[in-house]
């Protein structure tokens, strides 16, 4: 079942990894050149429920992981079966200097609430989104306050801490 | 036999129905005592603890008997209830909401994230102290209290009512200045114009 979805994937686009790490989930890594047309025939082959889109930052490699989860609704999907219902992680890792994805709204259009938060958290801009507006946040950040290098403690020290008692 | 009923026909103390001590303090200042027994808080959820405000305020804990009743704006409400962690972002609805709220007016932070941020002390987008930026009238420790602890709470707030303790919108009118300043600070621009007129003796009880 997933086997064939493996194979399917390897031999349609380059550089495709494929971990399977259970038999309900199956991790996929591509470059992020690849990502929005791997998406693309994922959703046309019928994973069609963008569960979550998910971020890693990984500071010592200087990558920043940006992770698609991928289930499906459909019954007549091909590789669904009622008994293994396939969870499928699609894994980019783009360059944590300049983080540049493309944009899948045009594919799942509920990835926009999630790239909006990616962006303002993490500091990836992603192309072609149409409003890339804080979501969340109320203050500026100078480093997007989830990566690794953003020091929360001195950060609460300079700001919340620097404030000062009105009353004893 | 009933749990909690005496042997019929024998009258117990608990079946008293007035305290009769109370009267004089009706007669005496009935303001305080009007303002005792109608806490109206307003139902605003921040954080987790809004979780325990359901039970307090239905059969179980039943907190009307204690003449606490939430009430669906702040136009209409005397007590505010601090339930849980604020962020930045809720800190503007906080100030806007305790503003709104008509005199007298009484705050108690519940929980210990608005005491001095909980578990969330080195969060990157959680004030710590929420009486930097309005005044306070006492604090419920726990994390979280129990619905009987809000209980006892409002049985001290009573209490610092009685002695005219609970002054927190006094000394907010007092120390407007160097509250809107602590506002600025974390907020940046506030969308509204001072509600009192600057007093400028607030910088004084800043130091």
């Amino acid at each position: 079942m997933s086997s064939s979805l493996k194979d399917k994937l390897q031999s349609m686009f380059n550089n495709v990894q494929v971990s399977v790490l259970e038999e309900t989930r199956m991790a996929v890594s591509v470059p992020p050149g690849s990502a929005f047309a791997v998406l693309r025939y994922l959703r046309d082959s019928g994973f069609d429920h963008l569960a979550l889109v998910s971020c890693v930052d990984w500071q010592e490699e200087g990558e920043i992981e940006v992770v698609y989860i991928l289930t499906s609704y459909m019954e007549n999907n091909t590789e669904y079966a009622p008994e293994q219902k396939l969870h499928l992680f699609l894994k980019t890792k783009v360059q944590r200097d300049k983080p540049e994805l493309k944009s899948v709204i045009d594919i799942f259009q509920n990835a926009e609430p999630y790239e909006r938060e990616i962006h303002e958290l993490f500091g990836v801009h992603f192309e072609g989104h149409p409003r890339l507006i804080p979501l969340f946040l109320e203050r500026e950040y100078k480093i997007p306050p989830f990566r690794k290098d953003f020091d929360t403690r001195k950060y609460v020290k300079d700001t919340f801490d620097s404030i000062p008692l009105v009353e004893d | 036999m009933l749990r909690g009923y005496g042997k019929p026909g024998k009258a117990t103390k608990k079946t008293k129905i007035m305290d009769r001590n109370q009267i004089t303090k009706w007669l005496k200042s009935p303001d305080k005592m009007a303002r005792k027994y109608s806490l109206h808080v307003v139902y605003f959820c921040t954080g987790c603890g809004i979780i325990e405000i359901p039970p307090t305020i239905t059969a179980r804990w039943d907190a009307e008997r204690f003449g606490i009743i939430p009430v669906a704006t702040p136009r209409q409400a005397n007590l505010f209830l601090i339930t849980g962690y604020v962020s930045v972002k809720t800190l503007r609805a906080i100030i806007r909401t305790y503003e709104q709220m008509p005199e007298p007016k009484y705050v108690i932070g519940f929980g210990s994230c608005p005491i001095n941020g909980g578990m969330y002390w080195d969060s990157y987008n959680t004030i710590k102290h929420l009486d930097k930026y309005i005044p306070v009238d006492g604090w419920i420790a726990g994390c979280m209290p129990r619905p009987e602890a809000i209980i006892v709470s409002v049985t001290h707030l009573w209490t610092l009512i009685d002695k005219e303790m609970a002054n927190g919108y006094l000394r907010y009118k007092k120390n407007y200045t160097a509250y809107r300043r602590n506002q600025e600070m974390v907020l940046g621009t506030l969308e509204w114009p001072p509600v009192y007129q600057e007093s400028g003796n607030g910088d004084q009880e800043s130091g």
